[in-house]
């Protein structure tokens, strides 16, 4: 599961707001529009992350990469997102989150899909896969 | 074989309700229903369909059905594509398959120290500023720190 879905050959892509969840048909090659549902602006790019990084908000419809030497201090709506370093805040994927054998996570997670190697260290409150019953 | 009866000398069966405390030392298999406390140094296997309601400490745990309670297993959890798991989880090694449901406070692999095994030193205030490149053709961004 993904943001972003591409079919093969074509300069169009289908990308989901982070704030409205709306579909958006975006080009390939743009790197940010404006939302025509909730009109906030929207990052679609991919980003590689390999040192200290804080922000008030990190949010992209594109998979964030945290390397070895990174670490963010950030609050982060991602595609994909994968630990390699240090994390500490709130993330919110739309699809795989993995944290690498190196990898450090401190805080909230919300993603359909979580996977941990041996060695990470993972230290927060989760939320995986579909929302839990009312009762 | 994992699901062997050598490994899993005790099984509960699907019509089962058992409420108390189960204490055991190889493996048990929990088709049925439990309310209540597991203690275990052994394996712990949650059957698809069968519910747990209760705090579990075992060595390994493998959740296929549905669990609501704290999870605290010594060496590893295992949650499959059918599993539901509502409560706290403490372990050194964590599996979820995609489609498995966890909510609930999760440490892995810290041996209770909720610290990083190595501290994270404060950068400069000089050198916080960060630029964030745009991507060479279809190289992802690179954000780093420029001095």
């Amino acid at each position: 599961m993904s943001s972003t879905l591409t079919e093969p050959g074509a300069s169009i892509k289908k990308v989901q707001c982070t704030y409205c969840d709306g579909m958006i048909d975006v080009s390939l090659r743009a790197m940010s529009i404006f939302c025509p549902h909730c009109k906030k602006r929207l990052i679609l790019e991919d980003f590689k992350i390999d040192s200290y990084y804080a922000v008030r908000e990190f949010s992209t419809c594109g998979d964030v990469v945290v390397e070895k030497k990174g670490h963010v201090v950030a609050p982060i709506k991602a595609g994909n997102l994968t630990v390699k370093g240090k994390v500490q805040g709130h993330v919110t994927a739309r699809g795989r989150v993995q944290i690498k054998k190196t990898g450090w996570f401190k805080g909230e997670l919300e993603a359909p899909c979580l996977v941990i190697e041996v060695g990470a260290v993972f230290d927060g409150f989760v939320r995986i896969g579909a929302a839990p019953s009312a009762t | 074989m994992a699901d062997s009866n050598q490994d899993f000398p005790t099984t509960l069966g699907a019509d089962a309700v058992f409420k108390g405390q189960l204490h055991f030392e190889k493996g048990v298999r929990l088709l049925g229903k439990f309310e209540g406390e597991i203690t275990s140094e052994g394996q712990l296997v949650i059957a698809e369909g069968a519910t747990l309601t209760g705090d579990v400490k075992a060595g390994t745990v493998r959740v296929d059905g549905q669990v609501k309670g704290n999870v605290n297993a010594a060496t590893k959890v295992q949650l499959s594509a059918s599993a539901r798991l509502e409560g706290d989880l403490q372990t050194q090694r964590l599996e979820v398959a995609e489609g498995a449901m966890l909510v609930g406070r999760c440490v892995v692999g810290t041996n209770g120290q909720t610290k990083p095994a190595v501290d994270i030193k404060p950068v400069s205030r000089s050198a916080e500023f960060v630029s964030v490149n745009r991507p060479k053709s279809s190289e992802p961004a690179q954000a780093g720190i420029k001095k």
